[in-house]
């Protein structure tokens, strides 16, 4: 092993990794935003409502991540909407990670005690202050495991981006293999990188898990 | 002599102006009807227990009083407005005027006592903060808690959860306080501390409504008993009545089961 290489390449491998936190971050937050969105579209009592919720799950969850990148990245310029790998990359992994956080939410909301809502009508709440004063702060401690599954999962699968040209984690060490011909010590090191990542992903949830426990 | 007579005549109908008005009420959930022309009268500081054997509708009748349950026919009225369920605005500025207390507390598991009880003046009626402590202490106090007020409903005993349900109900300031099996859950030795609070509010002259199972409760605090069996109104009158005298064979049957 030539660690020479792995000191050369280690700058750039590293300003990849801040691109794939930066991708990630900003996936994460459309998703939550548009997952909780869609699951509450989705427990509506509005059937058309409901049923647009689930046509969106249907199509984001029932086709390849890549296919739809691609799709956003070559297919959408030809309608008019060109967009930069970075815009493409964050439509692309934000819509498809609402789908998963929007059945992982509506799972939450559902299983919290109907009695709250109950508690909360008979005290005059109308319904946007009941979801959320009462019910998603709950929603959200009972969704932790699986979100923070989703997380990791999502921190992973931006490497697809590469494949539309941007510039993160997995592309910069597909650069640095293609100048350097070394694939053990690049492909180690982006691994351990990505490790290392998923690693305080991992402790930064389980933290806020133990936070949101105070009350059991 | 005329306009004395007519004085009288007035103060008649102020003695039976009703809080709740409710006339020939159905509820059917689906093809079950659960009971049918339900009609029940409460005057402003009259304490009504609803008794009767599981399934008789009774603890129905109480949520669709609070319109937790939309109503398929008849008519309730409280404090002179209907509840109309088409205007939501309408039924939650009426039901804001009745407290409900749960057979499962439904407590907000994610916030303390004193939270709970807080919760609903500032968020629903955007109080402030300093008057709404206050009044949440004083409650507290009020149900024998004032100790417990950073306390999260995991850490307190069931009847001190329905203490606490009790204090967050009166905490929007209700006219009529609604129990739904407040000690159904609860073990045998914690339901006289939640009997007591009630008691308590009934002798300050809160109207209330009482579906329960405890009979020495209703003989002792209730104005007025109503026996409930399979959807119907069986017997009401003074609770010295009912229980001593029961003039229906079936209320007869009920209170020998639980009597006994």
């Amino acid at each position: 092993m030539d660690t020479s290489v792995i000191i050369r390449t280690l700058p750039i491998l590293l300003k990849g990794c801040v691109m794939t936190i930066e991708l990630t971050v900003i996936t994460l937050i459309i998703g939550t935003f548009l997952g909780i969105f869609l699951a509450l579209l989705k427990i509506s009592k509005n059937k058309v409502l409901s049923l647009i919720s689930s046509f969106y799950t249907w199509i984001f969850r029932g086709t390849p991540m890549l296919l739809q990148l691609f799709f956003f990245y070559y297919g959408l310029p030809l309608i008019g909407l060109k967009l930069t790998p970075f815009q493409a990359a964050i439509i692309g992994l934000g819509l498809n990670c609402g789908a998963y956080m929007a059945e992982i939410i509506r799972g939450g909301i559902q299983s919290i005690d109907k009695g709250q809502f109950e508690a909360a009508k008979a005290l005059g709440f109308n319904y946007s202050e009941t979801m959320r004063k009462i019910i998603l702060p709950q929603t959200f401690k009972v969704i932790i495991p699986p979100v923070g599954n989703e997380f990791i999962t999502m921190l992973k699968d931006t490497s697809l981006v590469s494949t539309i040209a941007m510039v993160e984690l997995m592309r910069s060490a597909q650069q640095m293999y293609a100048t350097t011909f070394k694939p053990i010590e690049i492909f180690l090191t982006a691994g351990v990188l990505y490790l290392l990542l998923t690693t305080i992903f991992t402790a930064a949830f389980s933290i806020f898990e133990k936070k949101l426990s105070v009350y059991d | 002599m005329e306009k004395s007579f007519l004085n009288d005549n007035l103060e008649d109908y102020a003695d039976e102006e009703y809080m709740i008005e409710a006339s020939n009420v159905t509820k059917r959930f689906g093809d079950l009807e659960v009971f049918k022309d339900i009609s029940v009268n409460v005057k402003k500081g009259e304490v009504l227990v609803i008794i009767g054997p599981s399934g008789s509708g009774k603890s129905t009748f109480l949520r669709c009083l609070n319109h937790l349950e939309e109503i398929n026919g008849g008519k309730i009225i409280i404090e002179g407005e209907t509840l109309d369920g088409k205007n939501k605005k309408l039924v939650r500025k009426i039901t804001t005027k009745m407290g409900m207390v749960f057979q499962n507390f439904n407590l907000f598991p994610h916030m303390t006592a004193i939270q709970n009880i807080m919760e609903a003046p500032l968020v629903v009626r955007k109080e402030s903060k300093e008057e709404v402590l206050e009044r949440a202490n004083m409650l507290m106090k009020k149900v024998g808690l004032e100790d417990k007020a950073d306390f999260y409903p995991s850490k307190l005993s069931g009847g001190q959860k329905q203490r606490v349900a009790i204090a967050r109900a009166l905490a929007m300031n209700p006219d009529i306080m609604l129990f739904d099996e407040p000690t159904s859950a609860l073990d045998p030795e914690l339901v006289g501390e939640v009997l007591s609070v009630m008691k308590d509010l009934a002798k300050e002259g809160m109207t209330m409504i009482v579906v329960t199972h405890e009979m020495g409760f209703a003989k002792e605090v209730a104005d007025r008993v109503i026996f409930m069996d399979g959807g119907k109104i069986v017997e009401e009158g003074k609770p010295s009545d009912v229980f001593s005298h029961p003039k229906e064979i079936r209320t007869k049957a009920f209170l020998d089961k639980v009597l006994s």
